[in-house]
C-alpha cells in the first residue's frame, strides 16, 4: 500500500481523536439545545418545583421557548428558577405573565408553563425580569382533597341506603307514598278534582280575558279608569278635595244650626232686632225725621246758590259744565 | 516494562488500523470515484446481499416485532395504555431497534461473508492474479461491495422495520382485538418524516460501515487458513462496535437537528 506504520498511527490517532471531538461536541450541542439562538434569562420563584430539574422545557402557550437553566434555593420556601428563553419569543412574553410547573402528560417530565397576562398593555419581559408565579395545586394533594370526598360520598351513600331501606319497607312519608295503594287512590282521586278545578279556572279565566278584550283601551272611561295613571292621581285629588269640603260643609252646618238655635231662644243682637217693637218704632220715626231734614236742607242749598258769596262758584260751576257739553 | 511494552504495541496498532482503515475508506472513494465502473459486479453483489438476506431480516424482523410487543403490554397494561402501543412500538422500531438489530444481523451474515471471501481470495491468492493480470482487484471487489451494502442496507433495514411492525400488529390483533387498519393508522399517525429519514440515513452509514471494514479485514488478511477465520471474526467484532460507535453519533445528530 506504500503507507508507512507511523502514517498509518497517525491517521488513526486523529480519526480516533476527530471522532472523540465530534461526539463531545454533539453532545454539549445538544445538551444546550438553545446555543445558537440569542437567549435572555428570566427569572421566576416558587415555593415548591415539584421535581423540576435543568433542562426542563419552558412552555409559552404551549410553545416550547427555552429551557430551566438553574434552580437555586433562596431561603425556605423560596426557590428561583431562572430560565432561557428565545429572544425572539420573549417580546411576546408581557411583564404580566404567570409562570407555572406542570408536568407534561400523566407520567412525562415537569415544564414550566408561562400563561400570557390579562393585560393589554403590558411591556414585553426583559433579560433579568423576574415574572409572577402560580403554585399549582400538587397531586398530593389533589389525592388527600380526592380522599376526603370519597369519605363524604362513602357516608352519604350510606345514608342513602338507610333512608332508601326506609322507603322500601313503607316507612315515614316517603315510604307511604311509595307503598300505600290508599294513598296512592287519594292522590289520584285529587288529581282528578284539581283537574276538574283547573278546567274551571281556566274557563273563568277565558270569560274575563274576552271582557278584557271588549275594553275599548283607546277611548272608553273604563280603559281610561283602567290604565290612565294621570287621570286616576286626578280623581284622587277630587276625591280628596270632595271629602275635605265635605267635612267643611258639615262645619258650616252645625254652625248655622247653634245660630238657628240661639236665634230661637232669643239670644244675641238679630234675634234683639227681630223680636223688638218699640225699637222697629223708633227706627221709622228716625227715618221721617231724617226725610224731612234732607228737604230742609234742600232748601237751605238752594238759598246759599243765590247768596251773593257763593254766586260767582256755582256760575264757575256752569259754565264749565256747558265747555265739556259742547265738546262731545 | 515487557507489559508496558506490549500495551503500547496494542494501542499503536490498534491506532495503525483505523488510520489503514481511514486510508482503504478514502482509496474506496477515489476508486469508486473513477472509471470504468462494474456495474454488473455491484448488480451481482446486491443481489447477493440484498436479496439472500432478505428471508433472515425477514424472520428477525418479525420475531423482534412480536417478542417486543409482547413484552411491552404488560407494563402499557399497567397503565392502562395499550392504544399507545402502536406509536410506541412503531416509534422505536423505526427509530432504533429496527436499524440496529437489522444491522447487527447483516454485520453477522454480510461482514463475515466478506471477510471470508476476500480473505479466502487472498489466502489463495487470487486477488494478486487479478492484479498480475490487469484487473483492479480493489475496484471489482472492494467497492462494488461496499456500494453493495451501501445501498442494500437501508433497503433491508425498511423491509425489516415494516415486517416487524406486521408482527406486532398480528400481536395487537390476536391479544388486544386491535384490527390490523386501526394498528397501521395508529403507526402512520406516530411516525413523522422525522423519525423514518434520519433513521433511513444512518441505515446508509451502517451499510457503509460493513462493507468497508468486511472488505478492509478480507482484503488485507493475513496469510492461511487461519487468517480467513480472524479476518470473518474480526469483522463481525470491528463492524459491530462501529455500528454502535455510528448508532451514538447519530442519535446525537438527530436529537440537535429534530
Amino acid at each position: 500500500m506504500g503507507k508507512s506504520t507511523s502514517q498509518k498511527i497517525k491517521v488513526g490517532v486523529f480519526v480516533v481523536i476527530g471522532t472523540i471531538l465530534l461526539v463531545a461536541t454533539l453532545y454539549f450541542i445538544g445538551n444546550k439545545q438553545h446555543l445558537f439562538t440569542r437567549n435572555i434569562e428570566i427569572y421566576a420563584t416558587f415555593a415548591n418545583v415539584n421535581g423540576l430539574t435543568l433542562g426542563n422545557n419552558v412552555r409559552y402557550s404551549g410553545i416550547n421557548v427555552g429551557t430551566v437553566s438553574k434552580i437555586d434555593m433562596v431561603d425556605e420556601g423560596t426557590i428561583t428558577i431562572q430560565m432561557v428563553v428565545e429572544e425572539k419569543t420573549s417580546r411576546f412574553i408581557k411583564k404580566d405573565a404567570i409562570a407555572s410547573i406542570g408536568s407534561d402528560g400523566l407520567v412525562g417530565s415537569m415544564v414550566v408553563n408561562i400563561i400570557p397576562g390579562k393585560s393589554q398593555d403590558a411591556k414585553p419581559v426583559i433579560a433579568g425580569d423576574t415574572i409572577q408565579s402560580y403554585s399549582r395545586i400538587g397531586a398530593d394533594d389533589m389525592l388527600s382533597t380526592l380522599n376526603t370526598t370519597n369519605e363524604n360520598a362513602a357516608l352519604l351513600t350510606s345514608d342513602l341506603l338507610k333512608i332508601t331501606n326506609k322507603i322500601l319497607e313503607g316507612k315515614g312519608t316517603l315510604g307511604a307514598l311509595v307503598s300505600d295503594t290508599l294513598l296512592a287512590k287519594d292522590i289520584r282521586q285529587v288529581v282528578v278534582e284539581l283537574k276538574k278545578t283547573t278546567l274551571g279556572t281556566s274557563a273563568a279565566i277565558t270569560n274575563i280575558n274576552a271582557i278584557i278584550s271588549k275594553i275599548n283601551y283607546d277611548e272608553s272611561a273604563a280603559a281610561v279608569l283602567l290604565s290612565d295613571t294621570v287621570s286616576a292621581n286626578q280623581i284622587k285629588n277630587v276625591f280628596a278635595n270632595l271629602e275635605k269640603s265635605s267635612k267643611d260643609i258639615n262645619e258650616v252646618t252645625k254652625n248655622i244650626d247653634e245660630y238657628i238655635q240661639e236665634i230661637k231662644s232669643g239670644k244675641g243682637t238679630l234675634n234683639y232686632v227681630l223680636q223688638d217693637k218699640d225699637l222697629v218704632k223708633n227706627i221709622d220715626s228716625s227715618m221721617i225725621n231724617i226725610k224731612e231734614a234732607t228737604q230742609k236742607l234742600n232748601e237751605n242749598m238752594e238759598a246759599l246758590k243765590h247768596n251773593f258769596l257763593f254766586r260767582g262758584y256755582f256760575n264757575k260751576l256752569e259754565r264749565q259744565e256747558r265747555k265739556e257739553a259742547k265738546e262731545k | 516494562m515487557n507489559k508496558a511494552d506490549s500495551i503500547l504495541s496494542q494501542t499503536k496498532s490498534f491506532f495503525a488500523e483505523i488510520g489503514d482503515m481511514t486510508f482503504f475508506a478514502g482509496r474506496f472513494f477515489k476508486e469508486a470515484s473513477s472509471s470504468p465502473f462494474e456495474f454488473k459486479e455491484l448488480l451481482r453483489q446486491c443481489y447477493n446481499m440484498g436479496n439472500r438476506s432478505l428471508l433472515l431480516v425477514s424472520v428477525t424482523g418479525f420475531i423482534l416485532g412480536l417478542v417486543f410487543t409482547l413484552q411491552s403490554r404488560p407494563t402499557l397494561m399497567q397503565f392502562g395504555a395499550q392504544s399507545w402501543m402502536a406509536s410506541m412500538v412503531s416509534l422505536s422500531i423505526v427509530r432504533e431497534i429496527g436499524p440496529v438489530i437489522i444491522a447487527l444481523i447483516c454485520a453477522g451474515r454480510i461482514g463475515s461473508g466478506i471477510g471470508a471471501e476476500l480473505g479466502s481470495m487472498r489466502v489463495t491468492e487470487q486477488i494478486d492474479a487479478m492484479e498480475v493480470s490487469g484487473t483492479n482487484p480493489f475496484k471489482y471487489l472492494v467497492v462494488t461491495r461496499i456500494m453493495a451494502t451501501t445501498l442494500m442496507l437501508p433497503l433491508l433495514i425498511i423491509m425489516g422495520d415494516a415486517i416487524a411492525l406486521f408482527g406486532s400488529a398480528l400481536i395487537e390483533n390476536l391479544k388486544g382485538d386491535v384490527s390490523y387498519l386501526l394498528y397501521f393508522n395508529q403507526v402512520f399517525e406516530a411516525l413523522k418524516f422525522s423519525d423514518i429519514v434520519p433513521a433511513t440515513i444512518k441505515s446508509v452509514f451502517f451499510g457503509f460501515a460493513i462493507g468497508l471494514v468486511g472488505c478492509y479485514k478480507g482484503y488485507y488478511c493475513s496469510k492461511g487458513t487461519v487468517g480467513v477465520g480472524e479476518a470473518s471474526n474480526s469483522a463481525v467484532v470491528y463492524i459491530s462496535m462501529l455500528l454502535f460507535v455510528i448508532d451514538f453519533i447519530a442519535v446525537f445528530v438527530t436529537d440537535i437537528f429534530i
